[in-house]
Order: C-alpha cells, then sequence, then structure tokens
C-alpha cells in the first residue's frame, strides 16, 4: 500500500482524492496548509506528497524545498493552475519530481504516483528525472521535448522520439531489444510495436545527423536490437 | 459670470480695485484673462496673419519703390511715401470701383507719367473725389507699370504663400502629434510598452490642454487594461480549483458512462479556455518569456504531424528533403501550428503541413481540403471571439481565441500569419518567419 499525503487547501478536493486514491491501492492522508503537512510528516511516513502550488500560508514551492531538505527521499508531485512549460520548469528546478496542471485527469494522478514509487523502489531516481543529458555536443532537454544540436539549432521532438531518446539515454551503452523498447517507450493511448520503434529510430537517427547506412549514436546490433553508443555526460 | 465669481468673494475687493493684479481676481475671470491674452491658437492665427500680411504689403512696396527709384526719383516731388496701390484704393469702404477693372491694367497706357491734369487733388491723403477714385488723379505718382504689377503680386504671392505654407504646418504640428500618439496607443497598451505622450508644456493653450487630457486618458486606459487583465487572469485562476472538484466528482459519482465522458469533455473544453485566456492576459506567459532561438522548422512539423498520427488524426507532412532552418520560439510555434493544423482537421477534414524557403524568408503551410472562409471574413477570423457564423455550435467552434492567440504568438516572433482561400479549394494558413 502507498501512503500519499494530499496537500490541497481545498476540502472537497482533498476528500474526493481520498476516496478515489483508496480504490487504487493508495492511503491518504491530508492537510489543508503548511503547517499541517509540517505536522503530519513529521508523525507519520509517507511514500509520497501532493502537493498544491496554491497554499493559504505558504507557497508551495517553499514547501517543497523544505521536503527535499528535511525527507529527502519523499518524492514531491506538484499540482498547479499554470500548465505552462516554464511554470513546469520553475516547479521541477524547486525539487518537485513531477508536475501535474489542474484540472488533472485523475487516473493521470494515479499513474504518476505508481511510476514515481516504482522509480523509488528501483533506485533510478536520478537518471530518470533529469532534465537534460548532453552527449558528443548535443543537449537533449526532455521538458521542452527537444534537441540543440552542436551549432544551436533547435531540433524539436516528437512524444514518441522523446520517449525513445529518454530511454535510450537513461541507458547509454546497454544493447536494448525491440520488446524492451516497447516496455519502455509505452505510453497511455498509443499503440507501440517493433514497426513503430524502427520508424522511431529513424526519426531520430535523421534529426541527429545519423547516417541510416553507417550509424554512430544510435547503432543497430543484428539480431539483438538498439545501442546508443554515446558518452552522455553527468 | 457672477455666480462664478461668487465663491472667491473675499478676493472681490482687490479683484474689483484692479490694482491687485492676475492673482487676486477670481478664478474665472483669471482664465478669461488668460484665454484672451494667453498663447492660444486664436493669438498664434491672428499674429500670423497680421505679420505675413504687413510684411507682404511692405516688402512689395519695398520693392516696387526701390525699382522704381532707380530711374524715376529724379521726378517724384517730396519724399516717396506709400504709393496708392491698386486695390488699396478703391473706393470708400467696399464701395465697387465706378470705373471696371481693366482701366487699372491699362493705366501704364494712359499718360500717367504726365502730371496729372490740374484740379485734381494732389496730396492723396485727401478723400479722392468718390466719382473718380481711380482715375489718373495719383498725385505726383505716375501709375505702376505692367513689370511693377507683377513684381507687386508677384512678391505678395510669394510672401503670403511662404507664409501660409510654413504656419499650416507649424499650426498642424500638434495635430500631427496627436495623431501619432493616439495610433502608437493601442499598440503600447497592448504590449505593455512605456505610453506614447505628449508634452504638456509646449504649444498654445489649446495644445496643452489636449495634451494633458490625452496624457490622463492614456494613463487611464493603461490602469484600466492592467486591471481587467489581472481580473480575468484572478478569474480563469480561481476556476481551476472548482473544475478539478467537478473532474474529481465526475469519478465518485454515480452517473451513466456516455453523460460522464461528455461532463469531462466539456470541462476539458471550459479549461482550454482558460488556459487560452490565462496566455493572453498574463505578460510573462510562455511566448513572452521564450527566446528567439534557431531552430529546424522541418522537424518541428513532423514532430507535431507524428504526435497527431500517433493519435489516428488526418495529417501529413510533406518532408523538403533539406533542413529548413527559421528564427523562432520552438514552444510558441508549436502552439501555432499545432492550432493551424487542429483547425485545418476540425473545419477541412484534414491537413497537410509544408515548409520551404524563398526570397521572401522562410515557410510553412497549412493546407485543407475544406469549405474554406468567405473572402471578406478572412481577416476577422483573427479577432477575438470571432467566430464564423456555421460553427456557432460550441462542440465545432471552440472559444475563438485560437487564431488570434496564434497571430500574436507569430508577431511576437518578428513572424505574420495570413489566411488564404486556394484556387484548387480549400484553405491556406501560410507562416512567415525570418531566416537564420
Amino acid at each position: 500500500m502507498t501512503r500519499c499525503l494530499v496537500v490541497d487547501d481545498d476540502a472537497e478536493i482533498r476528500r474526493s482524492l481520498d476516496e478515489y486514491l483508496q480504490k487504487f491501492g493508495v492511503s491518504v492522508g491530508a492537510a489543508g496548509d503548511g503547517r499541517e503537512m509540517r505536522r503530519l510528516m513529521a508523525a507519520q511516513v509517507f511514500d509520497v506528497v501532493v502537493l498544491d502550488l496554491m497554499l493559504p500560508d505558504e507557497n508551495g514551492l517553499t514547501l517543497c524545498q523544505w521536503i527535499q531538505q528535511h525527507h529527502p527521499s519523499v518524492p514531491v508531485i506538484m499540482l498547479t493552475a499554470h500548465g505552462d512549460p516554464i511554470s513546469r520548469v520553475l516547479g521541477l528546478e524547486m525539487g518537485a519530481d513531477d508536475y501535474l496542471a489542474k484540472p488533472f485527469e485523475p487516473r493521470e494522478l494515479v499513474a504518476r504516483i505508481h511510476a514515481i514509487r516504482r522509480r523509488a523502489r528501483r533506485g533510478e531516481s536520478e537518471a530518470q528525472t533529469r532534465r537534460e543529458f548532453r552527449f558528443e555536443g548535443w543537449a537533449f532537454d526532455r521538458l521542452l521535448r527537444q534537441l540543440v544540436s552542436p551549432q544551436q539549432i533547435v531540433v524539436p521532438l516528437s512524444s514518441a522520439e522523446y520517449r525513445m531518446l529518454s530511454a535510450l539515454v537513461e541507458r547509454p551503452g546497454r544493447v536494448l531489444s525491440r520488446e524492451q523498447l516497447i516496455e519502455l517507450t509505452r505510453a497511455p493511448g498509443v499503440e507501440v510495436n517493433d514497426r513503430s520503434v524502427d520508424l522511431t529510430i529513424s526519426r531520430l537517427r535523421q534529426k541527429l545527423g545519423d547516417s541510416p547506412k553507417e550509424p554512430r549514436l544510435i547503432r543497430t546490433m543484428r539480431g539483438e536490437g538498439y545501442l546508443f553508443d554515446a558518452q552522455v555526460q553527468p | 459670470m457672477s455666480g462664478a465669481q461668487a465663491p472667491g468673494g473675499s478676493d472681490g475687493p482687490r479683484g474689483s480695485g484692479g490694482s491687485g493684479g492676475f492673482a487676486g481676481l477670481g478664478r474665472a475671470t483669471r482664465e478669461r484673462i488668460a484665454r484672451a491674452f494667453g498663447d492660444t491658437l486664436a493669438r498664434r492665427i491672428f499674429l500670423l496673419l497680421w505679420v505675413t500680411l504687413v510684411a507682404a504689403q511692405a516688402l512689395a512696396i519695398g520693392a516696387v519703390t526701390w525699382v522704381r527709384g532707380d530711374f524715376n526719383v529724379a521726378r517724384m516731388p517730396g519724399a516717396p511715401t506709400l504709393p496708392p496701390l491698386p486695390g488699396l484704393m478703391r473706393g470708400p469702404q467696399g464701395q465697387p470701383p465706378q470705373q471696371p477693372g481693366p482701366s487699372d491694367l491699362h493705366e501704364p497706357a494712359l499718360p500717367g507719367d504726365l502730371p496729372p491734369p490740374a484740379g485734381e487733388p494732389r496730396d492723396f491723403e485727401h478723400e479722392p473725389p468718390p466719382p473718380t477714385p481711380k482715375g489718373p488723379w495719383r498725385g505726383p505718382f505716375r501709375a505702376l507699370s505692367a513689370w511693377e504689377l507683377t513684381l507687386d503680386y508677384g512678391i505678395r504671392l510669394l510672401v503670403t504663400g511662404l507664409a501660409a505654407w510654413i504656419a499650416s504646418r507649424w499650426l498642424a504640428r500638434p495635430m500631427r502629434d496627436l495623431v501619432r500618439a493616439s495610433q502608437a496607443l493601442g499598440q503600447s497598451l497592448h504590449k505593455q510598452e512605456p505610453l506614447p505622450l505628449l508634452d504638456e508644456r509646449r504649444g498654445t493653450l489649446e495644445v496643452r490642454e489636449s495634451a494633458q487630457v490625452f496624457n490622463a486618458m492614456a494613463r487611464q486606459l493603461r490602469r484600466q487594461f492592467n486591471e481587467r487583465g489581472l481580473m480575468v487572469a484572478a478569474i480563469s485562476h480561481d476556476l481551476r480549483t472548482p473544475l478539478t472538484r467537478l473532474r474529481m466528482r465526475l469519478e465518485t459519482l454515480d452517473i451513466e458512462e456516455l453523460q460522464r465522458q461528455r461532463s469531462v469533455e466539456d470541462i476539458r473544453e471550459m479549461n482550454a479556455l482558460v488556459d487560452a485566456v490565462m496566455e493572453l492576459f498574463r505578460g510573462d506567459g510562455p511566448g513572452a518569456a521564450e527566446p528567439l532561438q534557431d531552430l529546424d522548422l522541418g522537424a518541428l512539423a513532423q514532430a507535431l504531424t507524428d504526435d497527431l498520427l500517433e493519435q489516428a488524426m488526418p495529417v501529413r507532412f510533406e518532408d523538403p528533403g533539406e533542413p529548413v532552418l527559421a528564427k523562432g520560439q520552438p514552444m510558441a510555434l508549436r502552439r501555432v501550428l499545432g492550432n493551424l493544423v487542429g483547425n485545418a482537421v476540425r473545419y477541412g477534414g484534414s491537413a497537410e503541413v509544408r515548409v520551404g524557403r524563398d526570397a521572401q524568408g522562410v515557410w510553412l503551410r497549412v493546407t485543407d481540403s475544406g469549405p474554406g472562409i468567405p473572402q471578406a471574413q478572412l481577416e476577422a477570423v483573427f479577432e477575438p471571439f470571432y467566430r464564423l457564423e456555421e460553427s456557432r455550435n460550441r462542440h465545432t467552434g471552440g472559444a475563438g481565441l485560437g487564431l488570434y492567440i496564434a497571430r500574436e504568438l507569430t508577431l511576437r516572433q518578428r513572424g505574420s500569419l495570413v489566411l488564404s482561400n486556394r484556387p484548387e479549394g480549400g484553405l491556406m494558413a501560410e507562416v512567415r518567419l525570418q531566416p537564420v
């Protein structure tokens, strides 16, 4: 059972989230403001905090930093009224592990809670929440879903390309089979299969200027799968 | 007047004494005096006319006298005084000349150089006898020759013409300033730039007053514009909490699945509207904050169409086979393109995206094969909340902000966005951007 702390100043949202999340095996503690949150976190252990950015007494961002300092192992999902990417950047830079704009799809929240829990259990959190990866002069910004070439040209990526490149840069130098890649790039509402994996790889090669005949960055391992062959800078 | 002076009763005695001066008078009186003697438009026009006419007169007379003086000084009795000039010496006070005009012109042909006939008054200060106001009575002065007349008229025309031209420019300048400031006002309100305020200390009383009124109006507009923006943004922001509550309630309520889905769709639509309004009124929205970068326009179009294809939307991207680079804001451009493609699919059934380059820069075109838009409404659809008649229905029409925001975002990237009907049918939206 995942223990989740919901911090939101609206009583009905707290109550309905409590009721809803129960159905998905998440037990909920609820706090209406920052003081209550601190009190509850001191008394109990939570696996994840769902934190509203706008609270009556304290800014969500400061509370987020407080959690990072005092309970560094507890991941935070930030809820906010601003859905734009700049607010998202701000939230993630302040230490939130994930970010959801209000009004959110309840199922989406459940999916994010479970994903964060999985990551925490596997201890992959660092690579998985990193925003930017650099390799061979390229910069891959996962928040803006774009590549910046060594010539400083922005190359936007599709969702499929973004998921694929994320899977690859998190595991440089490892051969990944098509089955593994299908598993790693799965997304709700999208069908991923062998063919779409190949297509996405060829698109990525094109965008990375990798020749399809003799690819250097994303190499084809005959009969095995694909290998991301680049030094990813820490 | 007495009513206006009544409140300033204590000023009365000094004011009526006349020696109290300007400060001692009632306010209304002071204003009246300021109007009468201050730097008003009326005074400027009056002075201008006066100076111009006197100058024209003096110059013309001076020139003619000088010309004549060279040749005829010897024959002039006494000091030359103002010569009577044609037009000035017409009969007493507007009385039409009894002799028709031609006689004026023919004067040089008459024996004007001869001494006047006896009996005629020699001093031109004497009233000329009414029956012959234009006759050859011109005293010691001979009539003007054709050349002298031409010179006289020419100088007058030149001086008055020049003065009129300069004066009209000079008097019209405040008006031009006002027009320019008014034109700039809309833009600067919109873009939060400094207001185009007028100089309140220069110009005539009327101009200074207009400047004060204009500046006050501009400041008032800015205040209201900002307040309206803040209010709308605050309302939009506060709508998210009830929307979230509604959305959560739909999960826990026991209702029919179809009803639930429709309600979820409605919430999504309302939220999209809130998003759009927030973006418009928050000055720090993504469009404003994002830097202009060099970007691969083809990659952007490809990424977006791939995403939509993944959702089984009828879109197509035609790869130009070479990189097309442009200066732009990647996130804002995604939004613009997403909106154009969304419109094409919604109203035209499908969307085709192309990118390319020509002499004018870089272009991105989204075409559909739908009914297009009536020619007269091609510009109107960019107005906020404007919707074509047939799309009033909310389920196809959206909020009517999409194209407005798309154009705003394109303009911020120093680009342009225009719609046109294709000759082969369907609508084309063209985004133009600066090349790298």
